[in-house]
């Protein structure tokens, strides 16, 4: 056996542990078991047809449900005598950043609002916003540039999925007659 | 006795359009590999589409290949990136990237790249061999024997992948819940679907897939973005000496016979044996100084492990239509757009189908080494893209693979929500994979368990009728105890950094200081 291990990995401190991390997954598990509950008090809801014979459509939402609630219970205490896991490591990701929230909210805002945009504009044009609207929260420099690239992009991914391949994706008025003699 | 129908398979394999979409799927599958925040469970998700207009050899043999290439593509990004990305290849990271830095990268990337293919080839030999067997033995399974499997593999998926068994199982139920929203095949009741008519139908798996990988992930790394330029490792010296291959080809094959029982086991996952075959590979090298300092044996074992379980996970996906990782619940059901349900009679009902898919595997494997290899130098410019950049074109390809599935702007809304899902899952550590196995075989499960109560009129003992059911539904009940216990009395599993420094694989005691109690606990 190797004697070399550090004895000072233990003293060093959870990476990615911000000390708000205990509330948020308290919070957690009660949103966990506030679902499992719903599910078996729904679950009472569901119809059964008289043909049904054995058990019907609401056995396994119970199961489900009491599964869901039992974790939720078991998490919730576990977590409230401190035990905790780091956030997810990824490439990109810098576990001892501070949350950033307004990031976070400018891209899932552009995102939805993107969503709403597609109907009325057009995909490519909805896409292109939300494209730059989402590289700038994230750093780029300036508003220019990843509006340009977004608007390339999409025209370009446009044209391949729905003159090539016949996807049904909303061009705008202005992209439809454009390529209306493809 | 696979060998003739493989046989068949190659000869199916080898037309021009087959060998297209392998190629297709390769490429696609190693580019997605390499770039951060995308997979391909989520890549093979938004192409499902794609089996409404392809046949379903073409659409099958794409799919494997992206499923493939995402493991060469993996192995790239954890060596030449100082961080590690998804688990299975933080082994492959500790020693590569040590590699890399010391101007040995292209060496790193040739062990990982030749150990995948030797790993891939062996494996996919194995499950050309091992499925007509488990068919054999499965072919009489009851409803409730079905059953069993399904809850053994939500176990063994919840709590043996992530870092936390009951976080696993809180994913777990999320991903059933997900899965029994919309109509009830039996009986035609709509369950849980709050009014929504859109609902009715069920929540998409597209959407689940691309919300909880796509979308999740973006919106983690928009809240905590590593700042500033990309550092990517150079791809620096000679390939392979004669003594790196040397010191190479016995941890590719350890590494592969590691991984390809726990992948084919429903047991979940490359992690445990990438975790395995570092430590034995520390154990058994002649060079333990170089050890934490960039071993060549370090990157070929696990990265063989990795391959080798990846391939093993196709074992129950196909002779038991048990998806034990996420990307295998989603090729399950682009098995089931096509109406064919894996499981022990797809080897006779589709045997030329499942025959031409194992040959292209080994094809599409051959292809990844030509590729990789030479290409080595596109992947590290790939990897260059400005991370403002990356998510938003992320965030534009799951617009468009949602978008297309119903036309509905409703779908984005509800993408956007499982997105939130996912962010606050990843940000909590909670393990994302047990979710898409849960909403995919979660419905599986409940059509068993009332076909098979259904049968005994309800009475419950019919669960544990035959043995098979009872060993199996034993082993998700150890599965399940064995992990929680080991944490209670030992603390929580050695972490990849305590192996590079040369602590054996074990659960242990975080209180104590290293080393006083080794003998007792290894």
């Amino acid at each position: 056996m190797d004697p070399t291990g550090g004895p000072d990995r233990a003293a060093e401190p959870d990476r990615g542990a911000p000390p708000a991390r205990n509330i948020g997954e308290l919070v957690m598990a009660a949103l966990l078991g506030a679902l499992g509950l719903y599910l078996i008090l729904d679950a009472a809801s569901i119809a059964v047809p008289d043909s049904t014979n054995a058990i019907g459509p609401r056995f396994f939402p119970y199961l489900v449900g009491g599964l869901i609630v039992a974790t939720a219970v078991a998490l919730g205490v576990r977590v409230y005598r401190g035990d905790r896991v780091a956030g997810d490591e990824s490439e990109d990701v810098d576990l001892d950043a501070p949350t950033s929230w307004r990031a976070l909210g400018i891209v899932a805002a552009a995102f939805l609002v993107h969503a709403l945009l597609i109907n009325v504009i057009g995909w490519p044009l909805a896409v292109t916003l939300m494209f730059g609207v989402v590289a700038w929260a994230l750093g780029a420099r300036g508003i220019v540039r990843p509006m340009i690239a977004g608007g390339i992009t999409s025209v370009v991914v446009w044209i391949i999925f729905v003159k090539a391949l016949n996807v049904a994706l909303p061009g705008g008025t202005l992209l439809e007659f454009v390529t209306s003699w493809f | 006795m696979g060998l003739s129908e493989l046989a068949g398979g190659f000869a199916d394999a080898l037309t021009p359009i087959n060998l297209l979409f392998a190629l297709i799927g390769v490429v696609l599958g190693t580019a997605v590999g390499v770039l951060p925040g995308i997979g391909p469970a989520m890549t093979v998700a938004l192409l499902l589409p794609a089996t409404y207009v392809l046949e379903p050899t073409s659409a099958l043999i794409m799919f494997a290949g992206i499923y493939y290439g995402g493991m060469y593509g993996g192995s790239t990004t954890s060596i030449l990136l100082n961080t590690p990305g998804e688990s299975s290849s933080i082994m492959t990271a500790l020693e590569g990237n040590k590699m890399a830095k010391a101007g040995r990268g292209a060496a790193a990337l040739a062990t990982a790249a030749i150990g995948s293919f030797v790993a891939g080839t062996i494996a996919t030999l194995l499950l050309a061999l091992v499925a007509p067997t488990i068919v054999d033995l499965a072919v009489g399974i009851t409803a409730a024997d079905y059953f069993a499997l399904t809850v053994l593999a939500f176990v063994a998926v919840a709590t043996i992948l992530g870092s936390s068994p009951l976080r696993g199982l809180a994913a777990l139920g999320v991903g059933l819940y997900l899965g029994l929203v919309g109509t009830d095949v039996l009986t035609g009741q709509e369950r849980f679907t709050v009014g929504v008519p859109q609902l009715s139908d069920g929540i998409d798996v597209v959407v689940v897939a691309v919300g909880l990988f796509a979308v999740g992930e973006a919106l983690y790394v928009a809240s905590r973005l590593r700042r500033g330029p990309v550092e990517v490792m150079a791809v620096s010296g000679h390939y392979l000496t004669k003594q790196d291959l040397r010191r190479s080809w016995k941890p590719w094959l350890r590494g592969t016979a590691l991984g390809f029982p726990f992948g084919a086991m429903p047991a979940g996952g490359a992690e445990i044996p990438t975790f395995l075959s570092y430590a034995a590979e520390r154990r058994l090298t002649k060079h333990p100084e170089e050890f934490g300092k960039g071993a060549i044996e370090g990157v070929a074992g696990p990265e063989a492990a990795n391959n080798a379980a990846a391939a093993g996970v196709l074992v129950p996906l196909l002779t038991l239509g048990i998806p034990t990782s996420a990307t295998a619940a989603i090729l399950l059901t682009a098995f089931q757009g096509y109406g064919i349900q894996p499981g022990p009679t797809l080897l006779t009902t589709e045997s030329t189908l499942v025959w031409t898919l194992i040959a292209s595997l080994f094809i599409g494997n051959v292809m990844l080494l030509v590729l990789n290899l030479p290409l080595a130098g596109v992947w590290v410019k790939v990897l260059r893209i400005p991370r403002p950049y990356l998510y938003a074109g992320i965030l534009l390809f799951a617009s468009l693979g949602c978008y297309a599935v119903n036309a509905d702007p409703f779908d984005l809304a509800l993408l956007l929500l499982v997105g939130v899902l996912g962010f606050f899952m990843r940000r909590y550590g909670w393990p994302v994979a047990p979710a898409v196995v849960g909403l995919i075989l979660g419905p599986i499960a409940e059509t068993n368990l009332r076909r098979a109560l259904a049968i005994s009129s309800g009475d419950l003992t019919v669960l544990v009728d035959t043995w098979f059911s009872r060993i199996v539904l034993f082993l998700a009940l150890a599965a399940l105890v064995v992990p929680i216990v080991l944490r209670v009395v030992r603390g929580p599993r050695s972490s990849p950094e305590e192996l590079q420094e040369g602590a054996p694989l074990r659960h242990h005691e975080p209180a104590h200081v290293a080393g006083d109690d080794r003998e007792g606990t290894s």
